[in-house]
């Protein structure tokens, strides 16, 4: 049951837009792709409902094939039995709150719609301006409409086009809770694209993060966000300092000798380029920090650059070991201030530096 | 990269009836594209007249480097070269007054160019026939009040050239007031901030901006003076002036007729107004809009000072000479009893009107014209917006094909289509010879990018997602279409079939080779009087007319709010 894709592959005139992308969304489950511009994630989405054909590889709806590149299978997007909220909300202008979300049904022959309609309607809210046209609605309100719309089907999939893109921040908030809500109560399985980070983190069962076509990792949101696979996908979530390190004998060191306590595996010595994450908020700055060492904790001294304030804290550039790192505080801090940054080992993990290439792991890291 | 950019072909599954739709809409446009086409090659390489027995010959061909023929081609070229830079000229001073001056009466001088748009050529043709031939108005009454020769002629180029210019001028403002309107208004107070005059303002930077867009009406301008078929006719036989459309006319109406002959120069013709269409289509897609922007901008206007009122002058002229002058002269000659350029000494009848409404002729000729306009343009809208989503939403292997078979007969002058028709169904076995059907058919086939153009305009702007909303809905492509794309196109259509309907209703020269007694319509009818020399008869039917289709316009534009967009 549920949504199984495997070895999709894409072209577009000259370019493979997907280059081979696997993965299952179980029953109930709700998946994000994640990923930058061009990375195609909503190429999949597309393939998965139809609205494209796919060059390679098969995607199955609840174990059925609904397209297969081999064997030319394609069933059409409006025999797929989905619901889908478009980026630009798509609801139409010449009809009523009311007409819009009923079309699913009326489209299929059902005859008295209003139970059905008023149901989803209550869901998102909206009841009180079924009568409503489009045009005299807010862009949340649209959006809220289109939700509706696609549940009030049943379907047996979710499809979300980045459907908060065009919301304000305030809203967006608000209305990824209720997207949240109503996917866990109708248990349907979903997959929602994105290139929002806090979307992705906060809403998903798993995140799929893809860049150029190709799976990068498959997790859960914990999974991704302490334990990236590589230098792209943590960059792509949360803040990230890189720190540049070498293996000195039996140690990691910083480029200036330093000696670094890290969480690192087998893999990463083999002598491929690695770098080392250190996310700001786990970093500790302290004035005046004690004499001895403690196990598993690094202590470097460094020099506050700059400060930034977000509100919620304070992000400094603080100079250390011949690099600039971001960190977070309470206080504010004048440059030049001479600071000691510490954090664990645990929290500095190391990582395949892939700059230059991308890699692809088809399972959910090994933990 | 949009999603738009990336629209790949429709998947290849079961289409149900779009696949059908597709093959028989291709087929329809390629024959109605082609038929006449084919039938003019075939017809020039013949001897006798259509439907008759006779031998093949390369004669026509021959015949095409004749010193008639090729003085004709130059007469032509003449005329239609000072009619485009005298209408170019004056449409665009018009656009500029209206739109970018205080001139005080835009909506005024707007509603009465749309008007004068519509004024049926040749009706203009013969209005100023009455008017300035040797023995017309002007040159009678110089004669009477002011014992004077005039000795005006309006059978000459520079009549010709004069009437086609008025009834050419509305269209160039047409043409070139989105644009003007359209234009981003900070390049012109960069100028005015750096000193420059309104004049030199409108020299150095507004015509400069707007190159683009006057070339491109001056090619349209252009195939519309080599297509005239009314105004050099009416004008030109008296005068002896004749053009390439005049040549094939007398060439098929008068004996001795020299079919053959005629389908040649028609494809001749056709070759140099195809060319300028084609030429004007690559400019008007590369030099899109580096001026025009999508802010509304507030421009500053002109104040006119010590020009207002030559420019109220001039624009007073225009309409006189264009539109008003015209009506009042028929509806005097329609009057009149004898002709005589005193009105004062005129004797006054109703019975020209009277007989026309009681006879049977133009009672039928009357009906005919409102069939073929109203269930033309019914067909022709059905099958522009059906070309149109095939051509610009869906587009399936062969699209491109279809847009240019929709284009191509566009650029065919319609004395010469007709002729193509009468040569192509005298031989196929379809019985359309003498039929409504056939003249529909002519008229479909001249006018469909009206329909396309508009019903395309509209599709290019539904976003993509309004379909795939129904598709993912559950809705069939053909349900999407039916419960979304049409209802939201609407006002586009209803704007498609306005323009196609009074497209109809004006036409003559694709029908007058083509009519039968039976299939007459009001313009073959005015025409037909007109060569009988029957005067009254002929501009008492013309004042009918066009009360009648203004009559039509309102009520359309009433009933259609999406046609009122022009």
């Amino acid at each position: 049951m549920g949504i199984s894709v495997r070895d999709l592959v894409k072209v577009y005139g000259q370019s493979t837009v997907i280059k081979g992308i696997s993965f299952d969304v179980a029953d109930g489950e709700f998946v994000t792709l994640l990923g930058p511009s061009g990375c195609g994630k909503t190429t999949t989405l597309r393939g998965i409902a139809g609205l494209d054909t796919i060059d390679g590889g098969e995607i199955r709806i609840n174990d059925q094939i609904v397209s297969n590149a081999s064997s030319g299978v394609f069933v059409p997007p409006h025999e797929r039995n989905l619901g889908m909220v478009f980026q630009s909300y798509a609801v139409w202008p010449h009809l009523t709150v009311a007409q819009n979300v009923a079309f699913p049904l009326t489209v299929r022959g059902v005859q008295d719609t209003t139970e059905a309609v008023q149901w989803a309607l209550d869901i998102v809210g909206m009841n009180h301006l079924a009568a409503r046209r489009p045009s005299e609605l807010s862009g949340g309100q649209q959006q809220r409409v289109a939700l509706a719309r696609a549940i009030v089907g049943k379907p047996q999939v979710l499809l979300f086009d980045e459907p908060l893109s065009n919301l304000d921040a305030r809203l967006r908030d608000r209305t990824r809770a209720e997207i949240s809500r109503i996917q866990r109560e109708l248990r349907v399985p979903a997959i929602y694209v994105t290139h929002d980070q806090t979307e992705a983190l906060s809403m998903s069962d798993r995140i799929i993060v893809l860049n150029a076509g190709l799976t990068i990792q498959d997790g859960t949101p914990t999974q991704i966000y302490h334990e990236p696979v590589n230098r792209f996908v943590a960059d792509f979530i949360g803040n990230a300092n890189f720190l540049n390190i070498q293996r000195r004998g039996p140690t990691w060191t910083l480029p200036d000798g330093t000696p670094l306590l890290v969480t690192a595996d087998a893999k990463h010595l083999n002598g491929e380029p690695v770098v080392a994450l250190l996310r700001p908020e786990t970093i500790r700055l302290e004035d005046h920090p004690p004499n001895q060492a403690t196990p598993g904790l690094n202590r470097l001294t460094g020099t506050v650059v700059s400060s930034i304030f977000l509100g919620q804290h304070i992000e400094h550039l603080i100079r250390v070991a011949g690099t600039e790192l971001r960190a977070f505080s309470r206080e504010p801090l004048e440059a030049g201030k001479a600071i000691t940054l510490s954090f664990h080992a645990s929290d500095c993990r190391v990582l395949i530096d892939n700059t230059n290439e991308q890699h692809t792991t088809h399972s959910p890291t090994p933990h | 990269m949009n999603r738009w950019t990336k629209q790949n072909t429709i998947a290849q599954h079961r289409f149900n009836f779009l696949a059908p739709l597709y093959a028989l809409v291709f087929a329809a446009v390629a024959l109605m594209a082609l038929v006449p086409v084919l039938a003019l090659v075939l017809g020039s390489l013949r001897d006798s007249p259509p439907g008759q027995p006779g031998n093949w010959t390369l004669e026509n061909w021959v015949n095409l480097a004749s010193p008639g023929v090729i003085d004709t081609l130059i007469t032509t070229i003449q005329v239609a070269c000072l009619t485009t830079i005298f209408s170019m000229i004056l449409g665009t001073m018009l656009a500029l007054i209206i739109h970018r001056t205080d001139f005080r009466w835009p909506n005024a001088m707007t509603g009465l160019l749309g008007l004068s748009f519509y004024f049926p050529s040749f009706i203009l043709g013969m209005a100023w026939i009455v008017i300035g031939s040797p023995g017309g108005l002007i040159n009678d009454l110089m004669r009477e009040l002011f014992d004077i020769e005039a000795n005006l002629d309006i059978y000459s180029v520079s009549g010709i050239v004069l009437v086609m210019v008025l009834h050419q001028v509305p269209f160039v403002y047409l043409t070139m007031r989105g644009p003007v309107l359209g234009m981003d208004p900070s390049y012109e107070e960069a100028a005015r901030t750096s000193g420059a005059s309104a004049f030199t303002m409108l020299r150095r930077v507004t015509l400069p901006m707007l190159s683009y867009a006057l070339a491109s009406s001056a090619l349209l301008c252009l195939v519309m003076s080599l297509e005239q078929f009314g105004i050099p006719v009416l004008l030109g036989i008296p005068g002896r002036v004749t053009v390439l459309a005049t040549q094939i006319y007398l060439l098929c109406r008068f004996p001795p007729t020299a079919y053959g002959l005629a389908a040649a120069i028609g494809l001749t013709l056709a070759a140099i107004t195809a060319l300028a269409i084609l030429l004007q289509r690559r400019l008007a897609s590369g030099g899109q809009a580096v001026v025009t922007t999508g802010k509304a901008g507030r421009i500053t206007p002109i104040r006119l000072g010590a020009w207002r009122w030559p420019v109220n002058i001039f624009c007073g002229l225009y309409i006189s000479m264009g539109l008003v002058l015209p009506t009042i002269i028929l509806l005097y000659t329609s009057l009149i009893k004898f002709f005589t350029g005193n009105p004062l000494t005129a004797a006054y009848t109703f019975r020209n009107y009277i007989s026309i409404w009681e006879s049977e002729g133009t009672q039928l000729a009357t009906l005919n014209t409102l069939l073929v306009s109203g269930g033309g343009a019914l067909v022709g809208v059905m099958l522009g917006a059906a070309c149109s989503y095939f051509t610009v939403r869906l587009k399936p292997t062969g699209h491109r094909v279809l847009d240019m078979l929709v284009m191509l007969p566009f650029g065919v002058p319609g004395v010469v289509l007709g002729l193509g028709l009468l040569w192509a169904y005298a031989y196929l076995p379809l019985p359309l010879y003498g039929t409504m059907t056939l003249i529909v058919v002519a008229y479909v086939t001249r006018f469909l990018p009206y329909a396309t153009e508009t019903a395309g305009a509209r599709f290019v702007q539904l976003d993509r997602s309004l379909e795939e909303a129904a598709w993912t809905a559950g809705a069939s492509r053909q349900t999407g279409v039916w419960r979304i794309v049409l209802p939201l196109s609407l006002p586009s259509l209803q704007s498609g079939y306005f323009l196609l309907f009074m497209a109809f209703f004006r036409e003559i020269s694709a029908t007058i080779l083509i009519f039968t007694a039976s299939t007459s319509v009001l313009s073959v009818s005015i025409w037909s009087y007109f060569e009988q020399a029957d005067w009254g008869m002929a501009s008492a039917l013309s004042i009918l007319a066009m009360i009648l289709m203004l009559g039509i316009m309102s009520a359309l534009l009433w009933a259609m709010p999406g046609a009122r967009q022009r």
